[in-house]
């Protein structure tokens, strides 16, 4: 089988929700690219990439509980899986390989 | 204070939102909100709502939606079609009675569909149809507006030059008159000719594949010819700008070929091959301005934006202005788009015309078809029995009622689509026949699209028509008791069942009551005395020099004993030439319109043709010398003048005085439908009407002698021209075709129907005897009779046609004598008339269902009552 890409925008994705863990869904993820790489992200984006990563076997689901702050809505809670897990460290080893290439920068 | 996230937003999220998504996304945009909320107004947030809510309409988002269901429909589409088909071929008696009835309805739809179709295209191709108008003269006469469109020659070029509205005006004329055309060594003798001024190219959209519409006719001596015209007389050769002679020896003139017409389409009111200019008319004969001399047809195309009313308004009295006589009649103009179909009048106002008969055949269209649909419905319902198993099993793991009526759409669909198909292959062979029958030039469009949406939709709505009315039935069953065991009421909703079978033999019962009406007018008026002799009787029109040597002719065909007589006249004795209402007698009233027929005759007329002589006598020349100005009137004359005693009066008619000699009984000269008009016989004082020689052949010798010495003598008489010549009983019995025609179509019709009907019934008829069958063993064994027992099953399969008779017996009863009103020579149709239908229908049936019932009853009571 031919190997799987991912794109920009899912790796960080699929990072995320490596991260978040047990607070991996679809508004936490917006809020986090929001705060941390200050960028704006529409929620829906997030929602159609997390399912696309779900449809690829990079992630599971679950449903969480709901919050007052949710109109007591449940939550789909992401959990990355081994394969996921997988495609993100080699993705992490070949950008550090490719890193290498780099002449180091020379502090002028 | 909390405010709510926007209900609006969130309702048409979960339109399109897939429902296994819907909650933790309807979740994160509220939680999104709220946040919202603290960092913006409520009226911002609740923007931003509404934008992110409309942003999760994507692909991404929308296509999560569909699979699995479309999958699962599919699934149970092809399940459906499976069934279907195993149902058709278990019962395939059943299947095809509800095929071949559907069958013959769709195709006798689409037959009277094409020509209905056909009907409303006549004469809408042209470009600017709804600015062409055709004149009529209105007259008041006797009280009574009577409406015409045969118009004065003088009234086109009037119209032309004083009104500013029009912007071009035509005299159109096709008489039919004989010409003869000469091309080197070829000779074609044609009638399909016409006259028209030179702006008929540019007004109608004939197209012209040579030449120029706009000067085609601007030299007088040109003729426009069609391309089947011009290769019949150029064969392959150029035709555009050669010169053709028309008539012959000194007599003729040549005419240049300035235009080839492309051939007229079939659906035209207009007939010609060929055109010639009113200019060449008038070359001859002057200018023509009298006004009281009614002859062309004159078409009118008014400039854009004329408002018609007020157009009329203004034109209605231009014949009174013109000639200072304020009695005469008005002209107004009436579109060319409704002339095929809405040019009757009566007092003044259009009422209909073609378009009640083609409003007739529609109904006839819908009927058929209604009668196949009552076939499925009545056969699905009374089968109902047979799926209801089916249906509660269906049921029970958890088809909906919808799934169920889906299904069984599907089946009478997949029914219906079998049938166009069938019938699309029988309208394909048989149009042909369908065109000769009504004389229409009828085509399947293959290559339309819309002929195959028409076909597609005709198919899905019979489908839905039939199907309908099952499906809701069938798909309403309780799956619990039927699964008990508790059976449906053994016939089902019987009484509309009845309701239905009633309306179909009551149209059947209807156009059997047609059928024997026409069939009995026709006949009628076939027996008609004619007043004349037709046996061995032929005319002759007077073509090239056989006007010059008639006198040789006839006295070598006395002589030679071919003829036993010969009359020459102006008129065959089968049409009108010219009738007058300006006849003048003594004691006229000066008011009296009646219209007098004139024929003129040069001797014998009454011997040759056969009319009996009642009073005075036959003309003679001579034996005497002045009955070149003797006159014989027809019973009808005598009446209408009011002579008692006719012999030796004096009447005037153009200016001559002629003295009635005799009175002939009366004959018919026109139509034989009609009452007989007063016929006035004039001498041969003047020489100009004649035309036609009537010869009555010698009956001693065989026809064909007879012909074949005609034919010799033609030869030598007119030797330019072929030899023709007409039976005057073959030309008498084309007055019939229209009858016949209506004859022929009701008949295929009810036949038509009947089959329909019949297959319905004999469906139903083996059903009722296949539930009953115990009973009828039952019955046997407590001593029941063959007879009793067949009397029992077909009272129940007839009671519904008796019904039939009793409501719809009146209606064709009148709606018949309406149909015999618009003939004033009829049958009255008497009281037998609707019983006769009646029991030939009620046989018809008791016939079908006693092939069922006779041995449902002689089977033997073991047999059915052996197994429980």
């Amino acid at each position: 089988m031919a190997k799987e890409f991912l794109g920009e925008f899912e790796e960080i994705i699929l990072t995320l929700v490596a991260g978040l863990q047990e607070d991996a869904y679809g508004a936490a993820i917006a809020e986090e690219i929001e705060t941390r790489l200050k960028r704006e992200v529409n929620l829906s984006a997030v929602h159609v990439t997390l399912y696309r990563l779900e449809d690829k076997g990079l992630i599971k689901s679950k449903f969480g509980g709901g919050t007052n702050e949710r109109g007591g809505r449940k939550k789909r809670i992401f959990t990355i899986t081994n394969s996921g897990l997988a495609m993100l460290k080699a993705m992490k080893e070949a950008r550090i390989d490719l890193w290498k290439l780099v002449p180091q920068l020379q502090i002028a | 204070m909390k405010a709510n996230p926007p209900r609006g937003a969130l309702r048409m999220l979960s339109w399109f939102c897939p429902n296994h998504l819907y909650e933790e996304i309807e979740g994160d945009l509220i939680q999104q909100f709220s946040r919202d909320l603290k960092k913006f107004s409520e009226v911002r947030s609740r923007r931003r709502f509404y934008w992110n809510m409309i942003r999760f309409f994507r692909p991404g988002i929308l296509l999560r939606n569909k699979p699995t269901t479309r999958l699962n429909s599919l699934d149970m589409f092809t399940n459906y079609l499976k069934v279907a088909f195993r149902v058709m071929l278990r019962n395939k008696g059943y299947s095809f009675i509800n095929l071949f009835s559907l069958a013959l309805g769709i195709t006798a739809f689409a037959f009277l569909f094409l020509w209905i179709q056909n009907e409303f295209t006549y004469d809408q191709f042209h470009a600017d149809k709804d600015r062409i108008y055709k004149a009529w003269n209105r007259v008041n006469a006797n009280g009574k507006i009577n409406s015409w469109d045969v118009t004065a020659r003088v009234l086109a070029p009037t119209l032309k030059e004083e009104y500013t509205d029009v912007e071009s005006a035509i005299s159109y004329t096709a008489w039919g008159e004989q010409h003869l055309f000469v091309r080197g060594d070829k000779r074609i003798v044609k009638t399909t000719g016409a006259y028209a001024d030179s702006a008929f190219l540019t007004m109608f959209s004939f197209p012209l594949v040579k030449g120029d519409a706009r000067t085609a006719f601007k030299n007088p001596q040109s003729i426009v010819i069609t391309e089947k015209f011009a290769r019949e007389l150029f064969g392959d050769q150029e035709a555009f700008g050669e010169t053709v002679y028309i008539g012959e020896g000194g007599d003729g003139l040549s005419l240049t070929v300035t235009g080839v017409l492309k051939d007229l389409p079939a659906n035209t009111d207009f007939h010609f091959e060929y055109m010639i200019p009113y200019s060449l008319v008038e070359k001859f004969n002057g200018k023509e301005t009298y006004w009281g001399n009614n002859s062309v047809y004159t078409y009118v195309k008014l400039k854009p934006g004329t408002d018609i009313s007020n157009f009329n308004a203004q034109v209605k009295d231009i014949i009174k202005i013109h000639t200072k006589d304020t009695s005469v009649h008005e002209v107004f103009l009436y579109p060319l788009t409704k002339m095929r179909l809405y040019s009757k009048f009566e007092n003044g106002v259009p009422s209909g015309g073609r378009i009640e008969i083609i409003r007739l055949l529609g109904v006839l269209g819908v009927c058929l078809l209604m009668i196949a649909c009552i076939n499925f419905i009545n056969l699905s319902t009374a089968r109902a029995q047979r799926r209801a198993k089916e249906v509660a099993v269906r049921k029970v793991t958890g088809a909906f009622r919808n799934s169920l009526v889906i299904q069984f759409l599907c089946e009478s669909i997949l029914l219906a689509f079998g049938a166009g198909i069938l019938s699309l292959a029988a309208v394909y062979l048989g149009l042909p026949f369908f065109s000769r029958l009504v004389n229409e030039h009828l085509t399947l469009e293959f290559s339309n699209i819309n002929f195959w949406i028409g076909g597609l939709s005709l198919i899905l709505i019979v489908g839905l028509l039939a199907g309908s009315y099952p499906a809701l039935y069938l798909s309403a069953f309780r799956p619990v008791k039927i699964l008990k065991g508790i059976s449906l009421s053994r016939t089902g909703k019987s009484w509309l069942r009845a309701t239905l079978v009633v309306i179909q033999f009551g149209i059947a019962i209807s156009l059997m009551v047609s059928v024997f009406v026409v069939q009995r007018q026709i006949n009628y008026v076939q027996n008609r005395d004619t007043g004349y002799d037709k046996e061995n009787l032929v005319y002759q029109y007077f073509t090239g020099t056989l006007r010059k040597n008639y006198e040789s002719y006839k006295n070598e065909l006395l002589q030679l004993g071919a003829a036993e007589s010969i009359t020459k006249t102006s008129t065959p004795i089968t049409n009108r030439w010219s009738n007058t209402d300006g006849i003048k007698w003594e004691g006229k009233d000066p008011n009296d319109k009646t219209l007098f027929e004139r024929i003129y005759e040069d001797s014998h007329f009454a011997t040759t043709v056969g009319l009996t002589v009642i009073r005075g006598r036959d003309m003679d020349l001579e034996k005497f010398p002045t009955d070149s100005t003797a006159a014989v009137l027809n019973e009808a004359a005598v009446k209408a003048m009011g002579f008692t005693d006719p012999i030796g009066q004096v009447i005037k008619d153009n200016g001559t005085e002629w003295h009635v000699i005799g009175v002939v009984k009366d004959f018919i000269l026109t139509s034989p439908f009609n009452k007989v008009e007063p016929v006035i016989l004039f001498g041969c004082k003047q020489s100009w009407p004649f035309s036609v020689a009537h010869i009555k052949l010698n009956s001693a010798n065989s026809t064909q002698e007879n012909i074949q010495i005609m034919a010799d003598l033609a030869k030598k008489y007119n030797p330019d021209y072929p030899f023709e010549y007409e039976f005057v009983d073959v030309s008498y019995a084309r007055k019939f075709a229209n009858l016949e025609t209506t004859r022929t179509i009701t008949v295929l019709a009810s036949f038509l129907t009947i089959i329909i009907a019949g297959l319905g019934l004999l469906g139903l008829s083996t059903y009722l005897v296949e539930i009953r069958v115990k009973e009828i063993g039952i019955r046997k064994v407590m001593g029941a009779s063959v007879f009793s027992i067949t009397n029992m099953l077909t009272w129940a399969s007839v009671k519904p046609i008796l019904i039939a008779v009793l409501f719809f017996g009146p209606q064709a009863w009148f709606a018949m004598n309406w149909w015999l009103s618009s003939y004033p020579y009829r049958i009255s149709i008497g009281i037998f008339t609707i019983p006769l239908a009646a029991l030939s229908v009620i046989g018809l049936a008791i016939l079908i269902t006693s092939i069922q019932t006779i041995r449902a009853a002689k089977a033997n009571p073991v047999n059915s009552l052996r197994n429980e």
